[in-house]
């Protein structure tokens, strides 16, 4: 394999680096005076991909195959598991809770994906404005990004717990106390707010990049054009910003699809009354952890919650390549 | 270096497919575990605590110093769990072979350890202690379809019920006469609500599976191998928990509560009753005094005569290279003087024979941990474990959440306890 020196892509005669051992520069000085090419042993890009490959392939491939694998067998926490075939797959299909799940994991998407896509835009317009004590406030809306999820989710537990501060404010005006924490629908949505709550400060700052991006000229060409900020926001900001919506859409959806933490903590290990609001991260856990876990159930589970994810980001680049051409 | 398409293809194939065949080997312990543990009493010895360093560290490094003297060529290394996500520390020290030597378990996570054969038999290997502990306390960690008792019985315990006197009389009820009985429970409990207009709730718990057992269902068959929670007396506990819950007469958190959310609506003084323990009230003691003045303390109410008891073992691990020691040590932390010595440091009951006819355990010293004491002591000489030691957390999941449909009306008592009678069978078997 070899390398040959470049400067704005056109090949030029290497002087040698300019750092490295006194041997290694004469040698490369050498070389370069016969002939404006380094060699390299043939093994030594491998050896500089061996650590990224051992990484990737023992924490990423190893456990994934390990996973598909299990799927196929019985496999039980503390008992090697034998090949059943499809068994576990079958089993889900009529498994009530699995269904369940799904339908919950879905609805969580469904529910916070667009919140988490257009609110963090609408606050980064706000915040990117040079205003007075506008770093405050960009702190404040970041806040909950780096506070503990379990924190977070057990404030608002209390916050809305039948005595709760919201519903002592709703007693004032002679409503309640609502279930939030006791009704299926009502505790499904309300781990919906606190997952947006949590999650608008992060994607805040994404969105802040990208409109930093955005011309000025553009907004001011526009204007001039007598064009108003609603009209301005559609016809220049989201243009501009469209990749970035599309990326936002993609995590969140992920993050949405796969969520835990939240619901875990406002409904219970149980996921809510009767299970109802289990998600197919949490039926995992319960289906396959402590010392009677079902590992080859919860690995089919988890195979199916990948090609799902795996799903929405194909269909999520493909909504982007369509848009780009 | 060029590499063909094909080769690489066949090579990822390759890789494929052996990892994919190691998944199928898993992981798991040995099942033919060696019950013998004579020998020399040497080597070092880990043993594993289930949450209690943060409170007992001195009597521990106390009781581990004292056996290390009388054995000095043992040394004891002390490791302790927190209380959250015990079972699954377990699985992961069983699937990697590296449980310790000796293990703080309970009865239901013994079950599956011995089932892995990751459990040492002391029937044979320590049968000379046997004659040293409660017989019912020795045959806790028996498992169904298994010769053979798992783990040293260590402290017992049970719930007493701790209920908020001012709310009592708010109500109209006597504080001084608590209910004794389920009827008297399920009575209190409406009156409560009705008085209350439904402000105040008398438990924050739906029926958890050692309910079922105190009201005198029978939980299991003879054989323990089908559940039978679904008998009539089964629903019919579940058709008055739906009559509490409809009057508000049980919290309307109750279908997701756990202990900290109970324990918190006790403290709130929404809920006027709820089981604790002397941490507890040293607890409301501090952080809510106007409650703390009106607690009162009854055992849990049962319609058996028998209260329900909680049994911690030690068990000792049937792969450990050296079980001489290891069985020697579970043996002296569990016999009388040292557990004696550890009941003396909190509101926990020897299960060591003629322990309990000590007179700690019967007068209460005017202090608010010797009362509890006391009530509890008074209620461990006649409780059982109702909990059977093959109900496994997936088991308590499908129950409770079957329980919560009963009782919002989307099934009837009948259909849910089938339903979860049938869910508890197909994971019994499938545990083998």
């Amino acid at each position: 394999m070899t390398d040959i020196s470049t400067r704005n892509g056109e090949p030029v005669a290497s002087t040698g680096p300019a750092t490295g051992s006194p041997a290694t520069s004469r040698k490369a000085r050498g070389a370069g005076r016969r002939t404006g090419v380094r060699t390299h042993l043939p093994s030594t890009p491998w050896l500089f991909l061996l650590p990224g490959f051992l990484v990737t392939g023992g924490f990423v491939l190893y456990p994934f195959l390990s996973t598909v694998g299990s799927s196929f067998t019985d496999q039980r926490t503390l008992i090697a598991g034998k090949w059943v075939g499809g068994a576990n797959y079958q089993e889900l299909v009529h498994d009530d809770m699995f269904w369940t799940a799904l339908r919950n994991s879905l609805l969580y998407m469904v529910g916070v994906v667009p919140l988490l896509v257009i609110l963090p835009l609408l606050l980064a317009m706000l915040v990117q404005n040079y205003l007075p004590g506008i770093g405050f406030f960009r702190s404040a809306f970041y806040t909950p990004v780096v506070a503990s999820v379990v924190v977070v989710g057990l404030i608002w537990v209390w916050l809305l717990d039948d005595r709760g501060l919201v519903n002592a404010v709703l007693g004032v005006i002679g409503v309640g106390p609502v279930s939030f924490l006791s009704d299926q629908w009502l505790l499904l949505i309300s781990a919906m707010l606190v997952t947006v709550w949590k999650g608008l400060g992060y994607y805040m700052i994404v969105y802040m990049a990208a409109l930093g991006n955005v011309p000025r000229e553009l907004h001011e060409a526009c204007a001039v054009d007598g064009a108003g900020p609603v009209r301005r926001f559609f016809t220049v900001t989201v243009p501009a910003v469209r990749s970035t919506m599309v990326l936002v859409g993609a995590l969140a959806s992920v993050n949405a699809f796969k969520v835990f933490s939240e619901v875990y903590l406002m409904a219970g290990p149980n996921g809510g009354p009767g299970g109802e609001d289990t998600t197919l991260v949490m039926l995992i856990k319960q289906v396959g952890t402590g010392l009677t876990g079902r590992v080859g159930y919860a690995s089919a589970l988890s195979v199916v919650v990948f090609v799902i994810t795996l799903g929405l980001m194909l269909l999520v680049l493909r909504a982007d390549r369509k848009e780009d051409a | 270096m060029r590499i063909s398409r094909r080769a690489a293809t066949a090579t990822a194939i390759a890789i494929t497919s052996a990892l994919v065949m190691t998944a199928c080997g898993g992981s798991g312990g040995s099942s033919g575990s060696n019950s013998d543990a004579s020998g020399k009493v040497e080597g070092t010895v880990k043993f594993q605590t289930w949450n209690l360093k943060t409170n007992f560290k001195d009597y521990f490094e106390g009781v581990i110093g004292d056996f290390e003297k009388k054995y000095p060529d043992v040394k004891i290394v002390w490791i302790d769990q927190p209380a959250e996500g015990y079972a699954d520390k377990l699985s992961a020290d069983a699937a990697a072979n590296t449980l310790p030597d000796v293990v703080n378990v309970s009865p239901d996570l013994a079950t599956p350890l011995a089932k892995a054969g990751l459990a040492l038999n002391l029937d044979q290997a320590a049968a000379k202690y046997k004659d040293e502990y409660l017989d019912g306390a020795w045959k806790s960690h028996e498992m169904p379809g298994k010769e053979g008792t798992y783990a040293f019985p260590w402290y017992l315990n049970t719930g007493p019920m701790f209920y908020n006197k001012k709310l009592f009389k708010d109500a109209g009820l006597d504080p001084e006469k608590p209910p004794t009985s389920y009827d008297q429970l399920f009575k209190d409990a409406l009156t409560m609500a009705d008085k209350s207009k439904g402000k105040t709730a008398m438990l924050a718990n739906a029926p958890a599976v050692e309910d079922f057992g105190r009201y005198g269902v029978k939980l299991m068959n003879d054989d323990m191998s089908k559940f039978t929670f679904n008998e009539p007396k089964g629903v019919e506990l579940v058709e008055k928990y739906k009559e509490l819950y409809d009057a508000k007469a049980l919290d309307s958190g109750a279908l997701t509560s756990v202990a900290e959310s109970a324990g918190r609506k006790f403290q709130q003084q929404s809920i006027a009753m709820n089981p604790g323990g002397a941490g507890d009230l040293k607890k409301y003691k501090t952080e809510a005094p106007s409650l703390y003045k009106n607690i009162g303390i009854t055992p849990a109410v049962n319609n058996t005569g028998k209260d329900n008891m909680y049994v911690q073992g030690l068990m000792v691990n049937s792969q450990s290279k050296v079980k001489p020691a290891a069985v020697e040590f579970a043996h002296w932390v569990t016999d009388a003087k040292n557990q004696m010595a550890f009941a003396h440091k909190v509101a926990i009951f020897p299960s060591t024979k003629g322990s309990l006819d000590d007179p700690y355990f019967s007068q209460d010293g005017g202090t608010d941990e010797g009362r509890v004491r006391v009530a509890a002591a008074k209620a461990l000489k006649t409780a059982v474990n109702y909990t059977p030691a093959v109900f496994s957390e997936q088991m308590k999941t499908a129950l409770k959440n079957e329980v919560a449909k009963a009782m919002q009306g989307k099934k009837s008592a009948k259909e849910a306890l089938d339903d979860a009678a049938a869910e508890c069978d197909k994971l019994l078997q499938q545990a083998g």
